[in-house]
């Protein structure tokens, strides 16, 4: 009789499925509804007095509007620079423009608060490389840069979330069929022109699309305002709510909640709103063969364009990296850069310094673990998503989501106070509970790699090996998972490497023995020991340039961060 | 006047050769095909004249413009050629209505609204749009999204139009009535085309000449029938139509096809091994007995016709034939066979 091993294979099929929905439930859903629960349900009673003490304070309220306005600023700028630049490097005969593509998009991957580091070496007013050698050179009697300011902080914030912008625009143009752009030159149009009025309205969904990324992106930020906007007493929500939280007392708690509440309706607002906005223009087009789009010449503005881009690839790149490398190797921060100044003493120093590598150690352990487990469950719920018909297949998915799109310090926060045995589960001072968040955090890049390669594996593979007599499990294990292999490992880098570098979260996740190598740089940083900060810094670009390099090597260049 | 003049261009990609020394007039109101395979370097030809490419050697005049030539530094854009091109995805405007799309070459003249508006609804009206001009593309079907691009093409009334494939998206009986109504068109407004396909029935039905290119290198230009008839060459007679093709020896005295028991007239220079080459439609069934006799292997039945396989003289053929004879034959009878029309070509 059939009848039994069919049932067995809808069995572990559905048994695998629901496990992974029962822990996206668990660790996604119970806490941002507990969150909001204990933000409006005090001592047994539905009020929203937290809300009006917390944004009666003058405090509170002020770093309500920064958060707003920052973001906006950041996200204006980002948008602005990032759309020339994308078509530039994709449209354009650039000299250099598969160098300066790969170059912004790698920039992604740079901690933001490695990049808030760089900048104050360089800008700081009163020992800032770039300050000192600009008075030395024009013979200035103050400091031309400060960092610490509105300005200082935009800037930053800028150089390190627009690559959010320049690649989500960069990939919409390169998917656009170019024959659209054609057809506008050929029924007269100059290249400006089609520019203007067809690719720019073309593009209008992903450049809105790629705006809220950065919005987003900024308002969760908590590196870039604590490091550059604290010193400046400029308050955003993140750095309220952690200054809350490590108060210590349940009013401080019951404040941050309320505080992180706001947030995430802010954020889930803004991207609904975007989302509903983009629904209606559904640019679908039927292409043909793709053609390779014809190259807009830029003639004589070709070099002067070459030399601008290079100039900002200068200033958002190399002048930040260079400024963490030369710092890690420096003897003395008060004589100028020379080469008697420099030695490798820090780095050995650094390296035998158990304070140093206990923290390095624990983020590679739980980023590895957080991201083995998100792999497993991103396989479970891709295969609901793709392969599946039932009713609710997209369910895990939005979850994952979710997860993705909610700032980092809610996710924190929200499991801090719903696993402190409050549901008989008590991760506190865990490693337990930086595993979990950065796997929610991070579960939805693993998600959308693999389920973006489980598509292309057409059902009948499956279903042949179904027919041979391989039970579901089996037909994963001998031809699914073999045929999306690659994406399994870049799905797997995708979470480690955000996990590896994470600071949000783990500043308020981690206990005294389950410190982070980013928690780690962040006291470095504000203890004021930029050497040994600048020599973990190091180290955790390494570690990222090594992971990138294998990404794209799996993925043949089709992923990286 | 738009006669395309085509002197001797190649283009290189790199190492790679798309096109090869590609020579070919397009005469005032004619309609010219490259027909040819996948990767044969159709696409790259009509782009340079379009001018998208830039040739690596060799001239393009269009009409007496010259607007292509390395040599002598010239370079003409795209939007100064005064071409109306129809794309393979269409590459109509999502973000336009049907009548923005269509009047957008107009608009881009900066002729008056009035004028656009009458000039715009007369090319809708050309191509059967009418009542669609308020449409966005995505609430139109294939069929209609490509009426709108040959609308817009045509629109500003030019001397040129150039088609890629225009048709390959659409369904087999779409796709049947487009040619019909292109052609129309085109003998309507008497503009001169250069059209881009893989598919012979439609290089032959639409076609006053047709350009047969196989990697990258012309190997035929003629009418439809001198193609179908008289193909230049072997590969030329393989892709264009359906073809037998039988061993054959080129000595004194002509060539000897042994299959078919008979010796025929040499072409000039023809000497050792050679195919012959017969069209199916050229072989006719008969009772076994009289003429050539050979087996059925195989045969199909197509509803208006049967297709055979039979062998002879060691080496299979294939006939179509009318569905109504030879019924009773099946797999292993004999059946007699007479064969008209053979063309030689060098082995
Ligand atoms: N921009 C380019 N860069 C490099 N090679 C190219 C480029 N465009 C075309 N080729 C190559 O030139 C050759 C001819 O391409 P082309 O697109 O002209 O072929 P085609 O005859 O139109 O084929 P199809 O019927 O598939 O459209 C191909 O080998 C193609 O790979
Ligand atoms: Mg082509």
């Amino acid at each position: 009789m059939e009848k039994p091993s069919i049932l067995q294979n809808f069995d572990a099929k559905w048994a695998a499925i629901a496990a992974a929905v029962g822990i996206l439930l668990l660790f996604v859903v119970l806490p941002m509804l507990y969150l909001i629960w204990r933000s409006v349900f005090i001592e047994g009673s539905f009020h929203f007095e937290t809300y009006r003490q917390v944004y009666a304070q003058s405090a509170n309220w002020k770093a309500f509007i920064n958060t707003i306005y920052v973001s906006l600023a950041v996200t204006f700028v980002s948008v602005a620079v990032s759309f020339p630049l994308a078509w530039l490097v994709g449209r354009t005969d650039l000299p250099g423009k598969g160098f300066f593509r790969t170059t912004f998009i790698a920039s992604y991957m740079i901690p933001p608060y490695v990049g808030a580091i760089a900048w104050t070496q360089l800008t700081s007013p009163n020992a800032g490389y770039l300050n000192d050698w600009l008075m030395a050179t024009f013979g200035l009697a103050k400091a031309p840069f400060d960092i610490y300011g509105m300005g200082g902080l935009i800037w930053c914030l800028t150089l390190f979330y627009s690559p959010f912008a320049f690649i989500t625009i960069s990939r919409a143009l390169e998917k656009m069929d170019p024959s659209l752009e054609e057809a506008s030159r050929i029924a007269g149009a100059s290249p400006l022109g089609t520019l203007w009025r067809v690719t720019l309205p073309l593009m209008f969904p992903s450049v809105i699309a790629g705006g809220v990324l950065v919005f987003i992106g900024v308002g969760s930020a908590f590196g870039i305002p604590a490091i550059i906007g604290m010193p400046a007493q400029i308050e955003v929500l993140t750095t309220r709510i952690v200054t809350y939280v490590y108060l210590g007392t349940g009013k401080g708690v019951r404040d941050a909640t309320a505080l992180a509440v706001s947030l995430m309706l802010a954020a889930n607002f803004i991207l609904y709103a975007s989302t509903w906005l983009l629904a209606r223009k559904d640019y679908v087009t039927i292409s043909g063969k793709s053609t390779r789009p014809v190259l807009v010449e830029l003639g004589r503005w070709k070099w002067p364009l070459a030399g601008l881009v290079s100039l900002y690839g200068f200033i958002a790149i190399i002048l930040p990296m260079g400024s963490i490398v030369i710092t890690s190797m420096i003897k003395s921060l008060s004589r100028p850069i020379t080469l008697d100044n420099l030695t490798f003493r820090n780095w050995l120093a650094a390296l035998h310094n158990d304070q140093y590598m206990t923290p390095l150690w624990t983020s590679f352990v739980t980023a590895a673990v957080a991201a083995t487990a998100a792999t497993a469950i991103a396989v479970f719920v891709a295969y609901l998503l793709i392969k599946t018909r039932t009713r609710g297949r997209t369910i895990p998915d939005s979850l994952s989501t979710l997860g993705g799109a909610t700032p980092s310090i809610v996710i924190a926060l929200a499991l801090i106070i719903t696993f402190s045995g409050e549901f008989g589960l008590n991760l506190y001072n865990t490693l337990a509970i930086l595993i979990v968040a950065y796997m929610v955090k991070y579960l939805t890049m693993a998600v959308r790699t693999i389920a973006a390669s489980m598509s292309q594996v057409h059902s009948s593979l499956e279903e042949a090996a179904l027919n041979s007599g391989a039970t579901w499990l089996q037909s994963l294990r001998d031809i699914m998972l073999p045929l999306i292999g690659p994406s399994l490992v870049a799905g797997w880098f995708l979470v480690f490497m955000p996990s590896f570098y994470e600071l949000t979260m783990s500043i308020i996740l981690y206990g005294s023995k389950t410190k982070t190598i980013g928690v780690l740089l962040y006291e470095l940083q504000t203890y004021a020991d930029p050497q040994d900060a600048s020599v973990l810094a190091v180290i955790i670009l390494f570690i990222i340039l090594v992971g990138n390099i294998i990404l794209r090597k799996v993925s043949k260049g089709a992923i990286g961060i | 006047m738009a006669e395309i003049r085509i002197n001797c261009v190649t283009k290189k990609f790199g190492e790679v050769k798309a096109v090869d020394n590609f020579c070919a007039t397009v005469g005032d109101g004619e309609f010219v095909s490259i027909l040819g395979p996948s990767g044969c370097g159709k696409t790259t030809m009509l782009r340079m004249v379009a001018g998208f490419e830039k040739p690596t050697a060799g001239e393009i005049y269009i009409g007496d413009r010259l607007v292509s030539s390395p040599d002598k530094g010239i370079y003409v854009p795209p939007e100064k050629r005064s071409i109306g091109m129809v794309f393979q995805s269409y590459a109509v405007w999502p973000h336009m209505t049907v009548f923005e799309n269509v009047g957008y070459p107009l608009k881009i003249k900066g002729l008056a609204k009035s004028e656009i508006a009458v000039r715009t609804n007369k090319a809708l009206d050309l191509v059967h749009l009418g009542g669609l001009a308020q449409r966005l593309p995505s609430q139109l079907s294939g069929g209609q999204q490509q009426r709108v691009a040959l609308a817009r093409a045509l629109v500003a009334e030019p001397d040129l139009l150039l088609l890629d494939e225009p048709l390959s998206n659409l369904d087999a009986k779409l796709r049947e009535s487009m040619r019909f109504e292109i052609k129309e068109l085109q003998k309507k407004l008497g503009v001169t085309v250069l059209y881009v396909t893989h598919d012979q029935a439609e290089a032959m039905a639409m076609s006053d000449r047709i350009v047969v290119m196989n990697a990258g290198v012309i190997h035929q230009i003629g009418d439809p029938v001198q193609v179908y008839e008289t193909p230049a060459n072997k590969v030329i007679a393989d892709f264009i139509g359906l073809v037998n093709f039988l061993d054959a020896e080129a000595g004194e005295g002509g060539v000897k096809i042994p299959a078919l028991g008979r010796t025929v007239h040499a072409p000039a220079g023809l000497g050792g091994k050679a195919v012959a080459a017969v069209r199916p439609e050229n072989i006719a069934l008969a009772a076994p007995g009289a003429g050539l006799t050979g087996t059925v292997i195989h045969k199909s039945y197509l509803g208006d016709t049967v297709d055979w396989r039979i062998e002879l003289g060691g080496e299979q053929i294939r006939v179509i034939a009318p569905a109504s004879a030879f019924q009773e034959y099946s797999a292993g009878d004999s059946i007699g066979l007479s064969v008209d029309k053979v063309m030689i070509f060098p082995a």
